[in-house]
């Protein structure tokens, strides 16, 4: 029984930061920019992010919670400027955009790597390459939490969860129910359209890969704090490249993508699961941490048939070309 | 444009002319990105307190190219050089590996899972063995192609029967090869005080250890020559093979391809199982000859390094030799390079990471100094047609 409430407490904890990962992808892929830097997106964010929270427990009395929120709105702003970088290369110098979001990836992990152990001297005089964080608090609905299994869901939940699920109904609504994310939409399918129609295609692509970024940062933040307590290099673990494959799954629309993350969660929470109810050694650990990538495999065989992404992804947009 | 036109303007022309001439701007645009990537990490140094020469000249000592300070016994330039060359072999056999998908339109993302296995599959089987060397040698390479191959075949069969984007499956592939093979490791074949896989025997080993040259130990790398070979023989398979062609047609636009009767899923398939080769070599030159060990559930940068590599060689097998040269100057002599300067030696990858920033706005690059050009001859023909308009006028009047 405990299993089962962990396997949920632990799938939601991680299937959110997955879930607000994958909205950033499709903000920009929507908008017809193929986003593959997601990952560096949500590095680059979550260090932006990390570091505040450092200077601030180290020279402001805040209280630790305050900092958890101050560091999730600076992840954000740091994933949104780092973003902007792809976006420059994408949009204006018409980079290939695959290559691009190699790059961003690459150059993300070297410089806040390079940084981190540089800061950390300076601020603590030892170079060492991770900022330690505080442990975010997690609360329990009281009564709801006291029902078998579904209470699960309302036991010891990260305040982070409920920002990301308010999010999520914001930019769903942005997107689906708004003239900017109509725009944002025929960015991606007819951006000749949009210019035709008075809308500016470069503006309307880099606000949206701006967004992706913004969205990946908080991400990244979330796991900094729930599964690895801390900010180092570790946070490149690929969960970027899994919020990928979960916009593919989910055909590119938030609402099914919020589906397939919750499985992915629990896919993975069970397999840790699995392994303590089997009583098996840590060895053993390494093997039940490939049922993500496997259940991702196999399900993109039955699934990736009958996807249709956005149809302008991946190419510049020329004015002159109808 | 006449000849004529294209020989004046400013320095702002010349720089133009040189990145657009038909014939050097495969070369001339990968020199401007790596003087651009100088001048900025220059001024990342600057900014850090640090002498930018110095930097620059330990990362050449470090490899053996320059005069280090002072010598350990037993080491000199010619053993530091021969390093370089041991890890650069795997860097260029990454970087072909890489060259052969994208040719072809496909992006190896897995390239560092690819050698990953071949690696460990060559140590499980042959490194552990008593083989002798005569036999132990070649077979390592072949288990290397092999597993490679089917690595690289598996990820173009998802792509091209179920239309699985390889980006996607090849991270996925990555991560469960990763995992997979530190729980064999971790199980079977764990050294327990260095915390990595068994070392291998050394007649398996793809490099000769300690040779003595000029009173220097020297590791001499064989994967170098293979290397090399492997540049020159893909170049080959490029301009001169009818297969080569036709990968390249189906890279460059998969559906004229189509309609010319290549077999489109065919040749993505070999294409993705060439490479895998390739990074099944790296892999195998790496595990076996650079290191002789494989620490668990690590995937080496290498594998998104040689992309770098490939994107600055301009995607061309003997472009990519000189790239990895100097990437590898980069990420090799980043340990000497950070005790003599002082900087952490993350400092490299951010360089490579510029480098490759810069790289890949080549295209935009050379654009732009078209642009230029074309605006400069216009502004000529107009100043010429109103110098002509002018003098016409006179005429008039004169008369």
């Amino acid at each position: 029984m405990t299993y089962i409430n962990s396997l949920i407490t632990d799938g939601l904890a991680f299937a959110l930061p997955l879930f607000i990962m994958a909205v950033g992808g499709i903000y920009s892929e929507k908008s017809g920019v193929t986003n593959l830097a997601v990952e560096g997106f949500q590095g680059f964010g979550a260090f932006i992010g990390a570091l505040i929270a450092t200077i601030l427990s180290l020279k402001s009395g805040l209280g630790g919670q305050t900092i958890i929120y101050i560091a999730i709105a600076a992840a954000f702003v740091g994933g949104a400027v780092y973003a902007m970088l792809h976006a420059l290369l994408c949009i204006y110098f018409d980079a290939d955009q695959v290559i691009s979001g190699v790059v961003i990836n690459i150059l993300g992990l070297a410089l806040t790597t390079f940084l981190t152990s540089q800061i950390n001297g300076v601020l603590f005089g030892n170079a060492s390459n991770k900022f330690v964080l505080e442990t975010s608090y997690r609360f329990s609905v009281p009564g709801l939490s006291s029902i078998p299994i579904i209470g699960a869901i309302f036991t010891k939940v990260y305040p982070f969860e409920i920002l990301i699920l308010v999010l999520g109904v914001f930019f769903w609504y942005l997107m689906y129910k708004t003239r900017y994310g109509m725009r944002l939409r025929a960015c991606g399918e007819n951006p000749q359209a949009v210019d035709a129609a008075g809308g500016n295609v470069y503006k309307i692509r880099f606000i949206s890969v701006m967004i992706s970024g913004g969205l990946s940062g908080i991400g990244g933040m979330c796991i900094a704090y729930s599964l690895l307590v801390q900010y180092s290099p570790n946070i490149y673990l690929g969960y970027g490249y899994l919020a990928i494959a979960a916009m593919i799954f989910g055909n590119w629309n938030i609402i099914p993508t919020f589906f397939v993350c919750i499985f992915f969660g629990l896919a993975k929470a069970g397999g840790n699961q699995l392994c303590l109810v089997m009583q098996l050694s840590s060895l053993y650990t390494n093997l039940f941490m490939i049922i993500p990538y496997v259940l991702t495999l196999v399900m993109m065989i039955f699934f990736s048939k009958r996807n249709h992404p956005p149809k302008a992804a991946g190419q510049p947009y020329d004015k002159g070309q109808r | 444009m006449n000849k004529e036109s294209s020989r004046r303007g400013g320095p702002r022309a010349a720089l133009a002319r040189f990145l657009t001439n038909e014939r050097w701007t495969q070369i001339t645009v990968p020199i401007f990105c790596i003087i651009l990537t100088l001048i900025v990490s220059a001024v990342v140094l600057l900014v850090l307190g640090k002498k930018p020469g110095t930097a620059f000249y330990s990362f050449l000592a470090g490899n053996g190219f320059l005069q280090k300070a002072n010598y350990g016994s037993g080491s000199g330039m010619i053993s530091d050089f021969f390093s370089f060359l041991n890890i650069m072999a795997p860097m260029l056999l990454a970087a072909l590996a890489f060259i052969f998908g994208y040719r072809c339109g496909l992006f190896n993302i897995g390239i560092s899972g690819q050698m990953l296995l071949s690696g460990y599959v060559a140590t499980v089987f042959i490194g552990y063995s008593e083989l002798p060397g005569a036999v132990a040698r070649p077979l390592v390479l072949i288990v290397g192609i092999i597993v490679g191959g089917l690595a690289g075949a598996f990820i173009g069969f998802l792509k091209y029967r179920f239309n699985i984007h390889e980006v996607v499956s090849t991270i996925m592939v990555n991560y469960i090869i990763s995992y997979v093979t530190a729980f064999r490791i971790n199980l079977k074949y764990i050294d327990m005080i260095s915390r990595s896989s068994k070392t291998i025997s050394s007649a398996a080993r793809l490099t000769f250890t300690k040779v003595q040259i000029a009173g220097c130990n020297c590791n001499i790398p064989l994967g170098i020559i293979i290397a090399i070979l492997a540049a020159i023989l893909v170049h080959f398979v490029f301009e001169k093979t009818v297969f080569g062609f036709e990968l390249r047609a189906v890279g460059s636009n998969r559906n004229a391809a189509l309609y010319t009767g290549v077999n489109v899923g065919k040749q993505m398939i070999s294409a993705m199982m060439i490479s895998g080769m390739l990074a099944g070599l790296a892999g195998v030159t790496y595990y076996l000859g650079y290191t002789n060990t494989i620490i668990p559930r690590e995937l080496v940068s290498m594998g998104y390094d040689s992309i770098a590599t490939a994107l600055l060689g301009n995607n061309s097998p003997i472009g990519a030799i000189f790239s990895s040269v100097l990437i590898t100057i980069f990420q090799n002599g980043a340990s000497y390079m950070s005790s003599a300067v002082g900087v952490a030696k993350e400092i490299a990858s951010v360089i490579t990471g510029i480098l490759l920033l810069f790289s890949a706005c080549g295209g935009y690059f050379r654009r732009l100094a078209a642009n230029y050009l074309r605006k400069l001859a216009d502004e000529e023909e107009e100043a010429k047609k109103a110098a002509a308009a002018m003098a016409a006028e006179k005429g008039g009047e004169d008369k």
